[in-house]
This record gives structure tokens, C-alpha cells and sequence, in this order.
């Protein structure tokens, strides 16, 4: 009985064989076309790559990390009031005022993890920070989003009027952020980035305000060529006493720019609100409002250097 | 009993191993641009490739992020500004060889081969040239061609036109195995 059943199977497959035969003989280029897509087979999900084209939006950082051994040196520059009472024809609309500077510095330890330190204009901060590219978002959703933290430590090394800085503590700040980003399309991504700020003096030293707050910031890349997009960012202190304060009057940041990529550089040309570049500068005392013409020019370089032995630029 | 089922086996075998149906599934392709600031090369071992010794039929396809470069940047910018990956996720060629070489026999066999090469969604009717070579019954396929940027709508900036070439150097090489 078992003999003539192996039989039998062998004979179908042989049969099965010889159909498969006749068809890939006759019908061969279709055959070929879909060997290939069967080779070619859509693979698991990859990271998705460029979510944004550099580390900085206007406020806010982007979840994007420098790669292994790359530097990356940011100038980022903002101007005084466009409008207002310091601003107009005598300031040539700000342009003659810088509210801040920051030149900063971003080094690749590893693809995921950043070193960066930077010094602004703004209460002469320097500031040193890790960033770590957590999450990557992944072509098939898989993992929908990339997530970045960011862990930061400023210092202002400068006597100010007042003796709160006789204590060289009360100089630090300390600022925390997770940047939980999606490119949607190659044109579009967004990024919501909520933060904890803690200040070991209240900072500004006023009546009322706190050492520690959250914050939340969100910000987003429209591209409308290859090379050009619209950049909007956004920030807001959960601050009761930012919220309530009168004098001087706290404002949510604000800002609206140009992203142009030349193949190297990355420049952003803004218009915002908030005077300083430093997250923990702007969210500290971002006293300048949209209404009252206290907006100003400003603009991002960003240049990456490529440390790699193997592939010295040749400039 | 036994036998019958043995010359059944071995007739299966047989037209199994007689489709002269070759595919490689980690195809080498590499690209290099000569420019007068600097010199780009890419490399991608993620290549497929199907070759029918039958009726001619040859395919290649890499998908065009799987290319490694030096740079991180140079790998951004290729899939992101150039080739327009999310858009156009492979470079492809699909055509006939012109003449088909006896792959029974071990020797080296210069081919042609005319079809279409898409990249970044152009589709151009090319004859390419490349070579056949068949050791101890193992065939493999090399080929080198230029492809121009412009052919295929792939803009370059004025600013960077010195970095990156017109004609970017095209090789591929496939180890291909028997299909079965």
C-alpha cells in the first residue's frame, strides 16, 4: 500500500515539475520578472534617514545626531527689534543690535551620541551638552517616530549687578529634553520636544518665580524644494509665574524661517520673538513680544567637517 | 517499484537544473564620480540580478539606499536631493543579451546587453557592455558604463557642480548561482 502511494506523490511532482518547466520555457521573460521581484522583495523596515537637514530648527534642536568623527559648527545669530520702540530706521530695523550669538560646536562619539558645546552672547553662557539618538523611525512604521534626548549644562561665568552669583552653584542651570520626532513625506516632518528646565538660582531673580519647570516645544520642516523649505517653531514654559508675571510681561516663542541646504552647509534665515539661542536663555526670560514689534532677523549656520581618516576633504 | 521512483527523482533533477536560469542576490554595484574637488565612490554588495542562459533574458536591480558612501552626508544627499529615494527606491535594468554565450563551456565571453536602464525614474534604452565569465560551471557577469546625470534627470546645483561629476562610473558584478 505504501508503495504505490510514494509513487504516486513522486509522479505529481514530477508532473508539478514538468508544468513549471513548460511555463517558465514559454512564457521566459515574465518568469524572469518575477524572479526578480521575488528577489527583490521590499526588505524589513530600514531607519529612515534625514528627518531633518541639520541639529538646529530655530529654537528647537532636531532629532538628528552628527554622524561618527563629524564636527559640526554652528553660528546662530540673532539681531535686535525689527520694530517697537528699539527698533525702526535709527537701529536700521535691528540689524545695527545683536541680541544674541551662539557659536557652537557638535562632535559625533559615536553615529547616535553627540558632544556639543557652545557659548552665547546672552548672559555670556557656555553651555555643554550630550545627545543621544534613542529611537530611529523606521520605513515600514514599525517604529513610528525617532526620539532624541538631549541633557545640558549651562553656565554663565560672569558677575552679574546683583551678588546671587557669589555662590558659583547658583551659576549652573541644568535643561532635559526628549525630541520625539516623524518625517511624514520627504517634504514634511514634525517634532513635539517636551523639556524640564532647573535653575539652581531662580533665574531671572525675581519675586515669585520658579527654580524648576517643565516646557514644551514644537517645531516642524515644510519642504517646498529639494533644497528649501519653511521652518516654524514653537515653545511655551509651563511657568506659573512666566504666565502671571507683569513686569516684565513673559511671551511663548515664536518663530518663522527659510531652510536652505546647499550640500554642506545648512542655513536658516528666521524671524522669531525670543531673543536668546540657548534653551535654557530663551526659556528663562523670553520677555520680547510678536505684537509689539519685538521680533528680529535671525539666521543659522550650520557646516559639517568630516573627521574620518580614510576621507580627508580634499578642500 | 524502486527504480521507477528513482528515474523519476532523477528526472526531476535533471529539468530543474536545466532551466539555465542564474540569479545572484548580492550583486557588487559601485559608483564613482570623478569631479575636480572630490572624488565620490559608493558601494552597494545589495544588488539582484536574474540571467537566462535560455532565452537571453538579463536583470539587475540595487535598491539606491543600500549604497554605502565615505561620507554620511554624501549618503543623505545622494538619497535625499539626487535620487530621490522615497520616491524612486531602485535603480533597475531589464533587457535581452545580444548574443548568448555557451555557459556549458568554462571561458570569458564579452556580451551586450539591450534594454531598459531606469534610475531615478527615467527609463533610457541602453545597450550595455560587459563580460560573461564561466569557471568550473560557476557564471558570473562584470560590467562597467557611464550613465550621465542629466540623462536621467538628476539635477546638480551650479554651487556644487565641481564637486560632483557630469558622468558617474557605473560597475557591477554578479556571482550567480543556479536557480532551483
Amino acid at each position: 500500500m505504501k508503495k504505490p502511494l510514494m509513487l504516486m506523490a513522486m509522479l505529481l511532482s514530477a508532473a508539478v515539475a514538468a508544468a513549471q518547466t513548460t511555463r517558465k520555457d514559454t512564457t521566459g521573460k515574465s518568469s524572469t520578472d518575477s524572479l526578480m521581484n521575488a528577489l527583490t522583495a521590499p526588505e524589513k523596515g530600514e531607519p529612515v534617514i534625514a528627518t531633518f537637514k541639520a541639529t538646529r530648527l530655530i529654537f528647537t534642536q532636531t532629532t538628528e545626531t552628527v554622524k561618527k568623527k563629524e564636527l559640526n559648527f554652528m553660528v546662530i545669530h540673532r539681531f535686535g527689534d525689527i520694530a517697537g520702540s528699539a527698533g525702526g530706521g535709527k537701529t536700521f530695523f535691528g540689524l545695527d543690535n545683536s541680541s544674541d550669538i551662539y557659536i557652537g560646536f557638535e562632535y559625533g562619539l559615536t553615529d547616535n551620541l553627540n558632544i556639543g558645546l557652545g557659548r552665547s552672547k546672552f548672559e555670556q553662557m557656555i553651555d555643554l551638552q550630550l545627545k543621544y539618538y534613542l529611537l530611529h523611525q523606521t520605513t515600514d512604521n514599525s517604529m513610528p517616530v525617532a526620539v532624541s534626548v538631549i541633557g545640558k549644562t549651562g553656565f554663565k561665568p560672569y558677575h552679574v549687578n546683583t551678588n546671587i552669583f557669589d555662590n558659583t552653584l547658583n551659576r549652573f542651570s541644568y535643561f532635559t529634553q526628549a525630541i520625539i520626532a516623524r518625517k511624514f513625506s520627504s517634504a514634511l516632518s514634525v517634532e513635539v520636544a517636551p523639556s524640564y528646565v532647573a535653575n539652581n538660582i531662580e533665574y531671572p531673580f525675581l519675586v515669585g518665580n520658579e527654580k524648576r519647570y517643565f516646557a514644551i516645544s514644537a517645531a516642524g520642516r515644510l519642504k517646498f524644494s529639494k533644497r528649501m523649505g519653511i521652518v516654524l517653531d514653537y515653545f511655551h514654559p509651563f511657568s506659573s509665574y512666566r504666565d502671571n508675571s507683569v513686569n516684565p510681561k513673559y511671551y511663548d516663542g515664536l518663530g518663522v524661517g527659510l531652510e536652505i541646504e546647499t550640500g554642506g552647509h545648512v542655513f536658516t534665515i528666521n524671524f522669531s520673538n525670543a531673543q536668546a539661542i540657548s534653551e535654557i536663555n530663551y526659556l528663562n526670560n523670553t520677555t520680547s513680544s510678536w505684537g509689539k514689534g519685538q521680533f528680529r532677523l535671525g539666521f543659522t549656520i550650520s557646516r559639517i567637517f568630516d573627521f574620518n581618516k580614510k576621507h580627508q576633504s580634499s578642500y | 517499484m524502486k527504480y521507477i521512483g528513482l528515474i523519476l527523482l532523477a528526472w526531476l533533477g535533471i529539468n530543474q537544473a536545466g532551466q539555465g536560469i542564474y540569479v545572484c542576490k548580492n550583486a557588487a554595484v559601485s559608483l564613482y564620480s570623478k569631479a575636480p574637488i572630490e572624488d565620490i565612490d559608493a558601494h552597494s554588495d545589495k544588488g539582484t540580478s536574474v540571467l537566462n542562459t535560455t532565452t537571453g533574458d538579463v536583470a539587475f536591480a540595487v535598491p539606491i539606499r543600500s549604497f554605502k558612501f565615505e561620507k554620511s552626508l554624501m549618503r543623505e544627499h545622494f538619497n535625499e536631493n539626487y535620487l530621490e529615494s522615497d520616491k524612486y527606491p531602485q535603480a533597475s535594468f531589464k533587457g535581452k543579451l545580444n548574443t548568448i554565450p555557451d555557459v556549458s563551456k568554462d571561458g570569458t565571453y564579452p556580451v551586450t546587453a539591450t534594454g531598459l536602464f531606469e534610475v531615478h525614474g527615467v527609463k533610457q534604452n541602453r545597450t550595455i557592455p560587459g563580460k560573461i565569465m564561466v569557471s568550473k560551471g560557476a557564471v558570473s557577469l562584470t560590467s562597467e558604463f557611464m550613465v550621465a546625470c542629466k540623462d536621467h534627470k538628476v539635477e546638480i546645483p551650479k554651487l556644487v557642480f565641481h564637486n560632483i561629476a557630469e558622468t558617474i562610473r557605473i560597475n557591477v558584478s554578479a556571482a550567480y548561482a543556479p536557480y532551483k
